[in-house]
């Protein structure tokens, strides 16, 4: 009998990480603009309502008529913490967990790389930082991380 | 609407115990019946039980129709399990409130339960991960530690709570719960004596600030609750407890959705409100408290939207000690989910039934003097509110 990990479609139940490709999500399209170097969200073209975290169906009209649209790669930091325990598997210690306030009024729950613990603060200003996170069978991944401006 | 009573509770023994989801069920349904012993299971119409995690920690989908079961309830009005996360248990009463008030049913049983205590420890913070926006916010790995640390600091950064007042919550938790026999830490507690606020203090960071004894503790536990009509309340016991009042709100999902000032909880005050204008009652009417320490940052946080205290005063107020026995309102009397753990879908059934012996005066040496109307809270984020008022109703 082999690991249930080595059950090439097992480590589906064990993914935190989000379905990025195009015949896992819809959202396919935020991801490949992630890949570009572009953060994204979606808006709506109906009702003209931007919104995080991007969806398919624009939340407050339910139109399928969304766009992406570039939002800004800067943000300052809202609040902050360092984790260092009740970590899921996958993850090290520390991760510095932040909300941030997008130079456009959005907010968005993101962790702060590259960064030494100890030199974030509330109102620090952070910049994108795209990297890629482990693979699924679908393909390659990415995440939008943000790191302290020097 | 029919009015509606505790009539039965029950709680099992709560930590790391050996045995599995069904057995914890089967020991706290027991309890209930043993000590009550006009009410059978074979009276029970209704059964609702409440779990978040059972998928994943007991491998068990679709648990409760086993483990009515397992305690002999034939359910013949209605059965379902309810999930709302770390709010299981009270959507659970709530929901056996709606279907007795609403003449369907006399009589429904909510049993809530929890296996955490599992070998892949990891799992159950993978779990905590996935229960939050796993898709945008739980990928990165934050939890609700980490979330509620976020919540912390800016309370601090607006208000100037301290972490040593975040830490005088834990105190008084852990005080209360060496009076609380099926609490998760009352065997340390009659080894080691009561915790002490240099050992809160010294315990280790899990999400700054976050420390250990900021946070409540996984654990293994279960807790039942039996709920009648008012006519059958009074057949039964001439002690019912009425649920007189209760409000839910769920403004958000995902944190990031959420409004911008995270040391406010709007959810909360509109919850708070929904119950306290049902029950006819005032902040000041309220003699106890169950409410959701998931961490100590979140009891200071309730004690100011409930309106037992200023906005901003919550630390204080713990701190001034208005929060314990002989205070202004005595908050979390068995331990809280600090110091008795927290079982999710327990929880708030464990809570009803806390509320239900003190407001019969049978709390033994937790007994709040004179208590005649309490309330209880769960939370389940950073914008879903859970709020149940009851009282006694002995004149």
């Amino acid at each position: 009998m082999s690991e249930a990990g080595d059950h090439k479609d097992y480590s589906y139940v064990m993914d935190i990480f989000p379905q990025q490709n195009k015949d896992e999500t819809k959202l396919w399209g935020f991801f490949e603009n992630l890949k570009q170097g572009k953060l994204t969200t979606t808006k709506c073209k109906a009702c003209g309502y931007m919104f995080w975290p991007p969806e398919a169906i624009c939340p407050e009209c339910l139109s399928e008529e969304i766009e992406y649209v570039e939002i800004p790669k800067k943000g300052k930091v809202y609040a902050f913490s360092v984790q260092v325990g009740a970590l899921p598997p996958q993850f090290k210690a520390p991760l510095i967990h932040a909300v941030i306030d997008l130079d456009n009024g959005l907010r968005l729950l993101s962790s702060i790389v590259e960064t030494d613990p100890k030199d974030i603060h509330v109102g620090d200003e952070v910049a994108l930082k795209i990297l890629s996170i482990p693979p699924d069978s679908h393909g390659d991944r990415v995440l939008f991380f943000f790191r302290k401006e020097a | 609407m029919k009015r509606v009573a505790i009539v039965a509770g029950g709680v099992n023994k709560w930590g790391k115990r050996a045995a599995t989801f069904r057995q914890l069920v089967q020991e706290a349904g027991k309890v209930c019946f043993d000590s009550y012993s006009n009410i059978s299971n074979k009276d029970i119409q209704g059964f609702i039980l409440a779990t978040a995690y059972s998928e994943r920690t007991a491998i068990q989908i679709h648990p409760a129709s086993f483990m009515a079961q397992v305690l002999g309830v034939h359910p013949t009005k209605l059965y379902m399990r309810v999930e709302n996360q770390c709010a299981s248990g009270t959507t659970a009463l709530r929901t056996a409130w709606w279907a007795i008030a609403s003449g369907y049913v006399d009589m429904v049983m909510c049993v809530g339960a929890e296996k955490l205590l599992i070998p892949s420890h990891d799992e159950i913070f993978f779990n905590a991960s996935s229960a939050t926006d796993k898709e945008w916010e739980g990928c990165f790995g934050m939890n609700p530690p980490s979330l509620f640390a976020m919540v912390a600091q800016a309370h601090m950064r607006k208000y100037g709570t301290t972490e040593e007042q975040l830490g005088k919550v834990a105190l008084k938790n852990h005080a209360h719960a060496t009076k609380t026999p099926y609490a998760h830490h009352y065997e340390r507690y009659q080894k080691h004596g009561k915790v002490s606020l240099e050992t809160i203090m010294c315990s280790k960071v899990v999400s700054s600030p976050l420390k250990l004894f900021d946070c409540c503790t996984n654990t293994d536990g279960a807790a039942a609750i039996i709920l009648a009509s008012e006519e059958k309340a009074k057949e039964l016991t001439d002690k019912p407890v009425y649920l007189v009042g209760t409000g839910q709100v769920c403004l958000n999902g995902s944190w990031a959705a959420a409004h911008k000032d995270w040391s406010e909880w709007p959810a909360l005050k509109l919850a708070a409100k929904q119950a306290y204008e049902m029950a006819g009652v005032k902040p000041e009417d309220i003699d106890l408290a169950e409410i959701h320490d998931c961490f100590s940052i979140s009891e200071i946080i309730e004690t100011e939207e409930f309106g037992w205290c200023k906005k901003g005063e919550g630390g204080k107020f713990v701190e001034n000690g208005l929060s314990d026995y002989g205070g202004q309102i005595v908050i979390n009397p068995r331990g809280g989910l600090i110091a008795c753990g927290h079982p999710f879908g327990a929880t708030g059934i464990a809570q009803a039934y806390e509320i239900f012996l003190q407001l019969r005066g049978e709390a033994g040496e937790r007994q709040v003097k004179d208590a005649k109307t309490a309330l209880n809270h769960n939370l389940s984020g950073l914008g879903e509110h859970h709020v149940i008022i009851y009282k006694s109703g002995v004149d």
